[in-house]
């Protein structure tokens, strides 16, 4: 077999199998949400970066 | 007239031609020479009448022409007195094959016999070489320096198509080079036929991957010839020469290098395709969805709302968030999310608009944007999240800003997501590398094809080759 079929071979495996995890695990590097660096504090409140605010996560 | 030799850089082959009308021939001895027990046409001995050199005839009985490779001049053997048709007196050219040189092609030994130097009016000059083995008689050996063919002469006539080609042994040959003259140039060795320095012929050559049909006519014959390309290790292994250097344009009959890379990288790539998209469908999408309508404030103020509980049970998953507004019109609804974990107090964040305009202007109606949108979380950790909302309403009135119109915002919270993006770039890297070899293949092909005279392109191509 060609090396280099044998390695194109490979490569669409691995992007293949990459594919499937990240579709299994939820992974994109283009999703929208992302992991805050809020903080939730006493009570419930999440005291957001930046200055936005405080918002309840329990009580509303 | 003897032409002038063709301009390159070999050395004159012709010295300098004293006759080139016939001479007369001064009686010389022909000897055959045999081989015990040998079947093979034997072998005949003479003296060259110009220069005095022993001429060993391959091919007794068949050769009716031969260039003296001692002193070049051409000579007329086909009656018993050696009749001297042009005589030349200078050292004859060194031959990258040399006469009397045997290899092995395609299971077959051969001699080379015979050398002819042709081209189109002294350009595009080629080199034809006669081989013999006296069992399976006479081959050619073609060369232009870009590589070696290996032709027979047909005894049948190719099938003419409608489609300007020829059909040979069920193969089709498409037209590559138009009918044009060309000339022998220099000739050495023992030819079959009468051969002469100047001599014309009609030409015009058909192709196909790995073989060249070419058609010859003069005064006296049409002949067809077939060529097969040989790999350049084929020459090395027979003759010992070194392989043609490359570059330049390809030859009219050279199978592209990439075409079955190309096409089996493409097949590949289709199923690790078809194999992605399976995927897809296998751990895309959405479910359980928990949905929640806001109304929107007329005042502006931002409205909240919470959803939830929601439940994610594997290690990791995406979570989709969408919204709807259908009331909207020239207005946009500015959405936050905060999905957060209740008992580790982890907090995803995200934010989009839903935003619709439409109007009114000198070419018609028009419309932009919609009345919903969707945002995805990824890799979102196992545990029990709510989703916080926050919607505050916008609208465009008059020329100005203004609040909301008061509509409704329908936001659903679902497990899972299909991220199209991902899947776009995992096709992408999967076709990629197949498309630029499948490119690679189509430039050759186009470099290949500029040189024929039928739906080429620029002659000029440069001479960069992959």
């Amino acid at each position: 077999m060609n090396r280099g079929f044998f390695l194109f071979g490979i490569w669409c495996l691995i992007v293949t199998a990459g594919f499937a995890y990240a579709s299994f695990a939820g992974y994109s590097p283009f999703a929208d949400g992302a992991r805050s660096t809020a903080a939730r504090g006493p009570g419930g409140i999440i005291i957001l970066p930046g200055g936005r605010g405080a918002r309840d996560a329990r009580h509303k | 007239m003897v032409p002038d030799p063709p301009e390159d850089d070999r050395p004159n082959p012709w010295g300098r031609s004293d006759e080139a009308e016939v001479a007369p021939a001064a009686p010389t001895d022909r000897h055959v020479v045999t081989v015990a027990g040998d079947d093979a046409p034997a072998a005949e001995q003479f003296n060259c009448p110009n220069c005095g050199g022993t001429i060993e005839v391959k091919a007794a009985g068949y050769t009716v022409s031969i260039a003296c490779q001692y002193c070049g001049s051409v000579l007329d053997i086909s009656n018993a007195d050696v009749r001297i048709v042009a005589r030349y007196e200078e050292e004859v050219r060194k031959l990258e094959l040399p006469l009397g040189s045997r290899g092995t092609l395609r299971g077959i030994e051969w001699e080379v016999i015979g050398y002819l130097r042709r081209s189109e009016n002294a350009a595009y000059p080629w080199d034809e070489y006669l081989l013999f083995n006296p069992y399976h008689g006479y081959r050619f050996l073609d060369t232009d320096g870009r590589g070696w063919s290996l032709g027979r002469q047909l005894t049948v006539a190719p099938q003419s198509l409608a489609m300007a080609g020829f059909t040979v042994e069920g193969e089709f040959y498409e037209p590559f080079y138009a009918q044009t003259r060309a000339q022998v140039d220099y000739v050495l060795g023992e030819f079959y036929w009468q051969v002469a320095v100047g001599e014309e012929a009609l030409t015009a050559d058909y192709v196909r991957p790995g073989k060249m049909l070419s058609w010859e006519s003069n005064a006296r014959e049409v002949e067809w010839t077939l060529s097969e390309l040989l790999e350049p290790n084929e020459m090395t292994d027979a003759f010992g020469i070194d392989p043609p250097r490359g570059g330049g344009l390809p030859l009219p009959h050279q199978p592209s290098p990439y075409r079955e890379k190309a096409g089996k990288m493409l097949k590949l790539a289709l199923v690790a395709a078809a194999a992605i998209i399976l995927v897809t469908f296998l751990f895309g999408g959405t479910s359980d969805p928990q949905t929640t309508t806001i109304r929107l404030a007329t005042n502006g103020v931002e409205q909240e709302a919470k959803i939830g509980p929601i439940e994610l049970t594997r290690p990791r998953q995406a979570v989709t968030v969408s919204a709807r507004a259908p009331g909207i019109d020239n207005a946009w609804v500015d959405l936050a999310y905060l999905l957060v974990e209740r008992n580790s107090g982890i907090v995803y964040e995200a934010s989009n608009v839903v935003e619709h305009y439409s109007g009114y202007d000198g070419e018609g109606n028009w419309s932009e944007g919609s009345d919903g949108s969707s945002s995805k979380f990824s890799m979102v950790p196992a545990g029990t999240y709510d989703l916080m909302v926050e919607a505050a309403g916008s609208q465009w009135l008059e020329g100005q800003y203004a609040p909301s119109n008061g509509a409704d915002v329908e936001v659903t919270i679902a497990k899972g997501a299909t991220f199209f993006s991902n899947l776009i770039f995992a096709l992408l890297l999967v076709m990629a590398p197949a498309l630029w070899v499948w490119f690679k293949h189509l430039n050759f092909e186009s470099r290949r094809k500029s040189d024929s005279d039928f739906g080429g392109g620029d002659d000029d191509d440069d001479d960069d080759d992959d």
